[in-house]
């Protein structure tokens, strides 16, 4: 193909500022030179909303073949096919490069997209020419994360004779998965289909959990890395505690539940909830009196086991070495206070979904009754179940989600947990009448539509239209909506209302990321090599992800990628040898492969 | 009822200013935060839905755009950036467009070429008549309160009478707009029948709303409904006094501070220039949502109105101090800033909306009285 010149290469960006910049001139420099371009013809030449600006543009360069690259390259790839059979060329031959899932790679993401942009012109897979180096692996596998998916990856990964690392930041596995009350579609109880799985983690003889502990830097190469662990001190000894409880008895300090997503109170010496896996206490640093001052040590004196309570157990920095690394790091809830308009945080009955499923949950704070929230002495509100039950409920969905002042993209779980949430609320207080306010309706999976038919015919009513804000009137929540479809305007009261919050990346997704070396994509979520067929693996050799982390999903995508995830990474220890990272292949080497075949 | 489908019609809004045509995903948040919007006048989503989907009837009949003050609370939350009152505020160009049979309205909002143009030769001809045609001699002699005899250069009688020719001008084109705009709003609807009653009794309320702006006040900032009406009631009064009352007005005594003249002009020219530099500091600092985008009309009219006070007070500052050069050549500056402004605004652009807001609400509460009130929500 090299001698004659018949390609044609079409920058395609979203971002006309992108054309502006340094890097598209060093790409665009660096396409024109290859071998076989005719000509190279950037986005701003063509406007793409007027497809017959595209066709004359192409028309004018008369290329035989074409190369789109860009982001999503994809969307013009049928107009360009049909100036090509217009113009008497095969239509078949156009090749895509999309560099958009290069997001974050700083140095690398230049190098990565040149040597994309040769295989293709050359009419080559980016497969065939970015061959990783290879590496011998370490029989170790990291699992960073203790939710469903970091659960589902490690069983698949110690079933298979392989030992895990499950690393935990708090005092227990489970997740937000064992927050939640019900699982859709199949409204199984989220607890009893995960406990059992937490127990299997807990006492596997190839899993060693580590709760309480952090990653704080990785080092090394694929199939060889060195990581290094903060363990907090849990000042309680996981092998002797019993689990007697009377330590939180007795000790007098409190501080708000994480697990039930500070509705209620715990103690400073706690166990997360009561199927934590390992069903051991801990101590809270931030609250208890003897961290603070030195002066308290009540449990001490309480507790039943000799040596079992340490108070002045200090954190430790260990290092471990992994030939491979899941992370499966999942999400954090949208903060429902940076939407002012809905009241949360000023009216006490606005409630995020979250504190909703502990509400509504038979191990909740109330024990499973809907009822309003009430203070204690301090004056905090919480759950204690000893007030009213709502007769109205209103739902609203997509809180910072599909919104450009917070998160453009859908969270993807919301709508159906949202209407979940309505069946949970008709199945407990069959009198009540549930306001369901969505944009639009993505019920999107297997059984999906199903459920939402059938949530329809309980009765919940589902309007189309964002509620724009809340208010209070009488004393009563008051939801200010445009009803769509009925083309009327709905002020509804209601005594209690739900925010469907969406998912964020975790603060600390940034400070991971840069320590192991992956990229993000612009929301924030890591990135994965391919957003179609390789959802689980990072540029970076022996480092997969999965679940939340990588993307919104619900439960059975994010089992499905922790098990994909860990294919892969038994795929490297059954061969004995790892593939390096792909942003680690040079662009010499890639055009060496190009010459080759 | 069906009607075609105008698929033109974006492209032909778009000219009357840059929006957001294609970011709406259609969730309802700027019509369920509008406080304005009510019951059989959904806005702004609605008006948008007409312009995206070519509905071009649906939107020409509609009186929804003006009944929009502008807030902005909508573009603010609205999730998708689609600036929904800015959509509003283009729509409003776009109507007057609509409503003006003379199609200069079109040609003056697509084109500031036009614009600019007609300013200019009305602002000629001015400069021509007073300035070169005129016969009269400059009068060097004071009065006895040493003030300059403006009558003496421009006769009172002659003044008022091309006032009144400029007014009943202006207000024949404006009267038969706002006929065509009741034809299309009210007339055509036919899911509506008004009684005459009703126009009797919803009378009232157009003066009310003329007077107070009292819709305005609903929106959230206040502040801004304040100068607002203050540019409106000052503009009010200094067209009163200019046009009907010309001769009591304009004349070659000087008034003493409490005597209504002098009030009269001294509160309408503070109220000018109150509520012109907020709007125009607003706009160059593009404060707040509503005065985010600028249209070249904006600014015209801004710049006009600005220029007609200012040179009406130098008229004044002149006159009562005797200098009479100054007084007679300010004088001519002013009758070529206002007499194109008032030319081109009031029955053509941005100043229309001081007939076409008052008459929507009536039309609008016409239309309201003429149909049984909708089922309330159910709870």
């Amino acid at each position: 193909m090299a001698g004659d010149k018949t390609t044609g290469i079409i920058f395609y960006h979203p971002d006309a500022a992108f054309y502006q910049s340094d890097a598209y001139a060093a790409i665009r420099d660096y396409a024109a030179g290859l071998p076989g371009v005719r000509s190279v013809i950037d986005g701003l030449e063509v406007d793409l909303s007027c497809l017959d600006t595209l066709a004359s543009v192409i028309k004018k360069h008369d290329p035989a073949r074409v190369v789109i690259a860009g982001v999503m390259p994809g969307l013009i790839k049928s107009a360009v096919a049909r100036v090509l059979s217009e113009t008497g060329k095969d239509p078949g031959n156009i090749r895509l490069v999309d560099w958009s899932v290069l997001h974050g790679l700083n140095g690398q993401w230049l190098e990565l997209t040149k040597a994309m942009l040769a295989s293709a012109v050359a009419g080559m897979m980016p497969e065939e020419c970015l061959i990783p180096s290879r590496h011998p692996v370490h029989p170790d596998t990291l699992v960073i994360g203790g939710g469903i998916a970091g659960i589902q990856a490690s069983l698949e990964v110690a079933d298979a004779g392989r030992n895990v690392i499950l690393v935990e930041k708090s005092g227990t596995i489970g997740g937000h998965m064992a927050m939640f009350d019900k699982t859709f579609p199949t409204l199984d109880c989220a607890a009893c289909i995960l406990t059992p799985k937490m127990v299997e983690v807990g006492q596997h003889s190839m899993i060693d959990l580590l709760t309480c502990t952090e990653v704080e830097a990785v080092t090394g190469v694929p199939g060889d890395y060195t990581v290094s662990l903060l363990k907090r001190a849990r000042r309680v000894n996981l092998a002797t505690c019993i689990g007697c409880g009377t330590c939180a008895e007795k000790c007098p300090r409190t501080a708000p539940s994480e697990f039930d997503a500070l509705t209620t109170h715990r103690k400073a010496i706690y166990i997360p909830f009561p199927q934590a896996v390992p069903n051991k206490y801990l101590i809270d640093p931030a609250h208890c009196t003897y961290v603070e001052n030195g002066k308290c040590g009540v449990c001490v004196k309480v507790c039943p086991v000799p040596d079992c309570i340490n108070l002045d157990e200090k954190d430790q920095r260990t290092e471990i070495k992994v030939g491979n690394i899941i992370v499966a790091t999942g999400f954090q809830v949208f903060d429902a206070a940076r939407v002012p308009q809905y009241g949360y945080g000023k009216f006490p009955n606005v409630l995020t979904s979250l504190e909703f499923e502990r509400l509504v949950n038979a191990a909740g704070p109330t024990g499973g009754n809907i009822t309003f929230r009430s203070q204690d002495k301090k004056g905090n509100w919480i759950f204690k179940g000893d007030s009213d039950t709502p007769s109205r409920v209103g739902i609203i969905h997509c809180v910072g989600s599909r919104d450009e002042n917070h998160h453009p993209y859908c969270s993807k779980v919301c709508c159906m947990y949202s209407l979940k949430l309505a069946h949970l609320v008709k199945e407990k207080l069959p009198q009540a009448s549930v306001y369901e306010y969505f944009i639009d309706m993505r019920a999107f999976g297997k059984g999906y539509e199903e459920f939402y038919e059938r949530i329809k015919e309980e009765g919940v009513h589902i309007i189309r239209g964002r509620t724009a804000k809340v208010e209070e009137r009488n004393g009563k929540l008051m939801m200010r909506s445009e009803d769509i479809l009925n083309d009327r305007l709905i002020e509804q009261e209601v005594d209690m209302v739900i925010l469907a919050v969406g998912l964020e990346p975790r603060e600390d997704a940034a400070a991971l990321a840069a320590s192991l070396g992956i990229s993000r994509s612009n929301d924030g979520w890591f990135a994965e090599t391919n957003r179609c067929l390789e959802p689980s693996t990072t540029f970076t050799g022996g480092i997969s992800i999965a679940g939340v982390c990588q993307g919104p999903k619900d439960i059975p995508d994010t089992v499905a990628q922790a098990s994909a995830a860990a294919a892969r990474v038994l795929q490297s220890l059954v061969s004995g040898e790892i593939a390096g990272s792909i942003k680690a292949v040079g662009l010499q080497t890639v055009e060496d492969q190009i010459k080759n075949k | 009822m069906s009607q075609r489908v105008d698929q033109s019609l974006v492209r032909e809004v778009e000219k009357f200013g840059k929006g957001s045509w294609n970011e709406c995903f259609h969730c309802g948040n700027c019509t369920a935060i509008c406080p304005l919007t009510e019951e059989g006048f959904l806005f702004p989503r609605k008006s948008y839905r007409a312009m995206q989907m070519g509905l071009k009837q649906t939107l020409a009949s509609g009186l929804e755009p003006w009944l929009c003050y502008y807030c902005g609370d909508c573009s603010t939350s609205c999730p998708r950036d689609a600036n929904p009152g800015e959509t509003m505020m283009i729509l409003r160009r776009y109507l007057t467009s609509v409503y003006d049979w003379t199609g200069l309205s079109k040609k003056f909002y697509t084109s500031h070429w036009w614009e600019f143009i007609f300013v200019l030769i009305l602002a000629v001809i001015m400069v021509i008549l007073f300035g070169f045609i005129n016969p009269n001699p400059v009068d060097y002699t004071l009065t006895a309160e040493g003030s300059v005899r403006i009558n003496a250069m421009f006769p009172i009688k002659w003044v008022e009478l091309g006032d009144w020719a400029m007014a009943i001008l202006v207000a024949s084109l404006l009267i038969s707009n706002i006929l065509r705009m009741w034809y299309k709003t009210v007339i055509q609807d036919k899911s509506v029948k008004v009684s005459l009653f009703s126009y009797i009794r919803e009378f009232y309320l157009l003066v009310v709303h003329f007077i107070t702006q009292k819709r305005f006040s609903k929106c959230e900032d206040k502040n801004y409904w304040l100068s607002h009406w203050f540019l409106m009631t000052g503009y009010s009064i200094m067209f009163a006094v200019i046009v009907v009352w010309l001769p009591w007005f304009q004349t070659e005594k000087v008034y003493l501070w409490y005597e209504p003249q002098r009030l009269l002009g001294y509160y309408a020219t503070f109220g000018l220039l109150f509520g012109l530099i907020v709007a125009g500091v607003g706009r160059i600092r593009k404060k707040g949502v509503k005065f985010r985008f600028s249209h070249i009309s904006d600014w015209l009219f801004i710049v006009m109105l600005f220029l007609t006070t200012v040179t009406g007070i130098l008229v004044h500052i002149f006159r009562i101090n005797g200098m009479v050069e100054a007084t007679y050549i300010s004088y001519i500056v002013h009758m070529a800033v206002l007499v194109p402004m008032v030319i081109v605004e009031v029955p053509f652009s941005k100043w229309s909306h001081l007939a076409y807001r008052p008459f929507a609400v009536y039309f609008a509460n016409l239309k309201k009285s003429g149909q049984p009130v909708k089922a309330s929500v159910q709870s």
